[in-house]
């Protein structure tokens, strides 16, 4: 945390300080430290304080010291859930900033229709955690489903894509590009931002498209794609809804989608170590919190604010 | 075939053509010998972007057919029309559980009206203070909330159950409206910060050497200046709350209170008959309002500074 | 930072905090305020007693039992049952956030896998004294429900896990229905492949079974073995274990069951979308309370067996597993006022035919007569199987010990491995009687 700290310093740091804004920020901000102290602190606080004990949902809790964390480290399904959790992290979540960058440029403007378009690449996030959609999947991603078939066509034998050890992850992956509703639109709002007075003084500048894309696009979009990156990540990492639909909630085939969250809701609600779940937590919290003060850090030689 | 028409939307829209649209005109300005490959081009682009569309949607348009199909017609024959058709599926559905799905329905829009209300309020003011305020701490207090966006629902939840009960607030909206209200939404904070930044700091000098104070700032210049930010917070809110199972699965306990994603649930049950045509055709009602929120809610996408035309 | 500044930040912080504690407090006063929000309307008149009642499952359940509730309601004037329901999933999440909570439902349904967990950890609490009528109930069934000598579930109802078949896939296999009073694991093997042969492609002879542990259970009793013994510890052996797995290769090899990767397909698809549901296979074993869905997604007239190797070994295995039970929360603040309901539902002719088996065959014997002229013609199949059954059970099992529910996930876990080849059946025994071992032994 003393981390974040650091980092958020250095990142917020203003050349001038002027005169304090101090009873202005009390009065912004007084919805939010009502609920830091009314609904956030006490979870947060209470979760830690489980993490030491080896509290079972349905016995008060004991004091074990630090048992929970030692333990961690003698389990081999943590480490798998480890593995699957960064190998997901590492590859989704760029692929899907990617992706979604690339869509809202192509949907922002200049074509017939686009609004029309927009909606209809969104609703796929608009399933979500959907019930049905454990069945959509298999009609698409099945040994018999659509992608086989289509495979066949091509005169290629498909797998189970969600079904063998192999390749159940690698499909979450590419499912989770498939959902890149959120991050486009918000790249979209980004791009509706930026002021025209731009383009217009570059094109007058004979600037092309891709220079135009280059020296202003990107550089004033830093900021939502900085966003989107950290938000994205911080998601990624407790990414639990697809792969408990795709696995019935077992992180299956045999481990190969056992994310952290779902490692972690099985202890705490399958097997009622809810203890052990809170040290998971915190120890992802760990994780987490590094990544995003790294981050940060990063974000000073590429962000760029205008203020 | 001529240019022109491509460039105006078929929709009716402002009539006035923005700055954005005016700039996006002028690379177009080219030899006539261009304009048909670019005409071509665009042709290109629709079948693309038709295509891949048909690709996001063939899991959606499975579902809308298997809401026609009896349920028991559903695997058997998993194609894309219906041999035999049913729409009892949608009447059975609709009355299926003990109240009729209007009151899920209705139930949703309450929690879902009060979070975006909440959320439209109560982070555009935390993110007010946060991009534009000079206050001790600042950076720790950013650094909090961010973390505490960090920690999986999973462990948060007993303890956020055993705080609401103490409150008596089980079984009520309150334990999900009410966090809204005040800003735990820490991803909506940060999104109106990073966006607020974006907003050129010469517009509040200006309005500050005129006298205004912040109150006055935040609500005449951040606010219609980030109507985007702000359409993204009240459509992911929506979005986001209307399909949001676990918290209200565990704070509302009396049928009578069940939302829609609650209800969905109560189709299909992994221990014996499942309604899985209800399933679908409920699944496809639910869809509608949310669907109809971003279609509309888009539309204010594209207000945003661009199209005010400020300075 | 220098120490001035941090006193100064502190000082400043105590004020925001009260400030801000001030400003929640009057939030939360106005939103309690606001008659706008439906809220719980516990109370009513005088002497009202509100109980709470939870049960799982899907639409059709949820119809039945608030009829059900009306009708009790009607009868015992003064008690209002308040319903709280949800599927199979959420129930165990949200049954457990309530418990920790202090919240725990008056009158819980249970499930054998969970009974010892809740009981043990004193959520649900003696139902023996509370005046409950079980005289109906057979012993060695009543049984099922006690913990340490002390009754903390009372069966609502029974299921048999047994072998579901389609005649008309056999018929148009070629291929005679075996007789299951003497058919062993191998002839199974057999006629599952012969079918899959017979029937054509995209048609199978099995669903694969070992995804769930009571196959096991009953091959490890018709061989003296038991899943668990009466004391919590596992009372199976490693062979058996082994012998289980390699049933499933073999099914394999002969092309009586699908591969792999469409064997962990179908076994999330529910019994609407397996093989016996869509007409691609011709056996599966499942719960017999199942039949009804299974035929109903099936088209066709389904037909139930028993398992093969009842009479292959020293004794028979199958027997009754209770569908659920019905426990008492030992908090409640109501406890005559639960058993009554208990009562009502175990025991009053009018619920029973209201919900006729959908909390399995009426564990209430004379309840049992009295339905079976009203059962559909699946539920009629249900209850003359089980009828047959009976006389052959030996015994039934002792209720699994605390973390018995993890034995799904790992059942499925190591399933796949054998499975896909990832572990012979030597080294899946090993694995299953470490991670089963470890579950129920923490």
């Amino acid at each position: 945390m003393a981390v974040i700290q650091e980092v958020a310093r250095t990142r917020g740091a203003a050349p001038e300080r002027r005169k304090g804004d101090g009873r202005a920020a009390v009065l912004f901000l007084a919805p939010w430290f009502a609920g830091l102290i009314l609904v956030t602190a006490f979870p947060l606080v209470a979760s830690l304080y489980l993490s030491f004990t080896d509290y079972s949902l349905l016995e008060a809790p004991g004091w074990i010291g630090l048992e929970n964390y030692t333990r961690m480290f003698d389990d081999p399904r943590f480490f798998q859930a480890l593995k699957v959790t960064f190998t997901y992290v590492l590859v989704s979540v760029p692929l899907q900033l990617a992706a979604a960058l690339a869509l809202a440029m192509v949907l922002d403007k200049g074509l017939r229709g686009l609004a029309f378009y927009r909606s209809v690449y969104y609703l796929p996030s608009l399933l979500g955690g959907s019930v049905a959609i454990a069945i959509l999947w298999r009609q698409v991603f099945g040994a018999d489903g659509l992608l086989n078939q289509v495979l066949g066509f091509f005169g290629i034998e498909g797998v189970g894509w969600v079904s063998h050890p192999d390749y159940a992850l690698g499909t979450l992956m590419v499912l989770n590009v498939w959902t890149f509703g959120a991050p486009m639109i918000i790249f979209l709002a980004g791009l509706r931002q930026i002021p025209a007075m731009y383009y217009e003084a570059a094109s007058i500048d004979g600037a092309g498209r891709w220079r135009r894309f280059r020296s202003i696009t990107l550089p004033l979009l830093t900021p939502i794609i900085f966003f989107n990156l950290v938000l994205q990540l911080i998601g990624a990492f407790q990414s639990f809804t697809q792969a408990f639909i795709v696995s019935g909630g077992t992180g299956g085939p045999v481990d190969s989608t056992l994310f952290y969250t779902l490692y972690l809701y099985e202890k705490g609600f399958g097997s009622y170590q809810m203890g052990y779940a809170s040290a998971m937590a915190w120890f992802l919290l760990l994780v987490v919190a590094g990544m995003t003060a790294v981050n940060f850090l990063a974000s000073k030689f590429w962000v760029f604010y205008d203020d | 075939m001529t240019d022109a028409p491509a460039r105006t939307d078929p929709r009716p829209t402002p009539a006035r053509p923005t700055l954005s649209e005016v700039a996006a005109t002028y690379p177009e300005r080219r030899p006539p010998r261009r304009r048909a490959w670019a005409a071509v081009r665009r042709v290109l682009r629709h079948v693309a972007l038709i295509a891949f569309g048909l690709v996001m949607l063939y899991p959606l348009l499975w579902m809308l057919a298997s809401s026609f199909k009896p349920t028991e017609l559903i695997f058997r024959e998993p194609g894309l029309i219906p041999t035999a058709w049913d729409f009892g599926n949608y009447t059975d559905g609709w009355n299926a559980l003990l109240d009729p799905f209007s009151h899920y329905l209705l139930n949703s829009a309450i929690v879902v009206l009060g979070s975006v209300l909440g959320n439209l309020v109560s982070c555009s003011m935390a993110a007010y203070a946060f991009a534009r305020l000079k206050f001790r701490g600042r950076n720790l207090w950013f650094a909090i909330m961010l973390m505490s966006i960090m920690l999986p629902i999973h462990v948060i939840i007993v303890p956020q159950y055993i705080l609401f009960s103490s409150l008596s607030w089980i079984n009520t909206f309150l334990p999900l409206i009410v966090p809204k209200l005040l800003a735990t939404d820490a991803f909506f904070v940060f999104l109106m910060v990073q966006f607020f930044r974006g907003i050129p700091k010469d517009l509040d000098e200006a309005a500050r050497l005129d006298g205004c104070g912040h109150v006055r700032i935040y609500l005449r210049i951040m606010l219609p200046l980030s109507l985007p930010a702000l359409a993204t917070t009240a459509i992911f809110t929506f979005i986001w709350t209307w399909n949001d199972f676990f918290s209200q699965l565990i704070f509302l306990t009396k049928p009578d209170m069940y939302t829609v994603p609650i209800a969905l649930r109560t189709f299909v049950d992994a221990t014996s008959n499942s309604s899985w045509g209800p399933l679908f055709a409920m699944s496809i009602v639910s869809l509608i309002p949310v669907f109809l929120v971003f279609l509309f809610g888009q539309k204010y996408l594209v207000k945003g500074i661009a199209t005010t035309g400020i300075k | 930072m220098r120490v001035t500044a941090t006193r100064a930040t502190r000082r400043r912080g105590v004020a925001l905090v009260a400030l801000t504690a001030a400003g929640a407090l009057a939030l939360t006063a106005c939103s309690g305020d606001s008659g706008a929000l439906p809220s719980d309307g516990d109370g009513g008149g005088d002497g009202d007693v509100e109980i709470r009642f939870s049960w799982w499952g899907s639409d059709d359940r949820h119809q039945t039992t608030q009829q059900i509730i009306d009708l009790f309601e009607e009868k015992n004037p003064g008690i209002t049952v308040v319903p709280d329901y949800t599927d199979w999933d959420g129930y165990w999440d949200k049954l457990a956030t309530a418990t920790a909570g202090g919240d725990t439902p008056d009158v819980i349904t249970q499930e054998e896998r969970y009974l010892s967990d809740y009981a043990s950890r004193g959520v649900i609490g003696d139902l023996g004294e509370l005046g409950v009528d079980t005289s109906e109930i057979a012993d060695d069934i009543l049984g099922t429900g006690e913990v340490d000598g002390t009754l903390v579930g009372i069966p609502t109802g029974v299921n048999a896990y047994a072998m579901v078949a389609d005649p008309q896939i056999f018929a148009d296999a070629g291929v005679e229905m075996p007789d299951d009073t003497t058919w062993t694991w191998d002839e199974y093997v057999d006629i599952a492949g012969k079918v899959a042969k017979g029937a054509g492609d995209g048609v199978w002879g099995a669903q694969d079974y070992g995804f769930n542990e009571a196959g096991l259970n009953v091959l490890a009793r018709q061989q003296g073995e038991t899943l668990y013994n009466a004391d919590g510890t596992l009372g199976v052996s490693k062979e058996t274990v082994a012998q289980f797995f390699q049933t499933s290769l073999d099914l394999m090899a002969n092309g009586g069951q699908p591969d792999a990767s469409r064997s962990v397909e179908y076994q999330n698809a529910g019994p609407e979308g397996s093989l016996l549901g869509t007409n691609a296979g011709a056996m599966g074993v499942w719960w017999s309370n199942q039949l009804g869905a299974l035929s109903d997604a099936s088209g066709h007239e389904l037909e139930l067996l028993r398992l093969p190797g009842e009479s292959e070994f020293d004794r028979t295995g199958m027997y009754f597993k209770p569908a659920m039970y019905y426990s008492i929360s030992a908090k409640t603040e109501h406890p005559q006022e639960s058993a009554k309901l208990v009562d009502f539902l175990l025991n009053d002719p009018e619920v029973a035919k209201l919900q006729l088996t959908d909390r399995g065959l009426p564990a209430n014997e004379s309840v049992r007569e009295g339905i079976l002229p009203e059962l559909t013609a699946a539920d009629q199949k249900v209850a003359d199987f089980m009828a047959d059954l009976e006389p052959d059970i030996v015994d039934n099992p002792a209720v699994p010990p605390n973390g018995a529910n993890e034995i799904q996930d790992i059942m499925i876990r190591i399933n796949t491995e054998v499975l896909f080849e990832r572990m012979t059946p030597d080294e899946a025994a090993d694995a299953f009687l470490e991670d089963v071992g470890a579950a129920i032994g923490g």
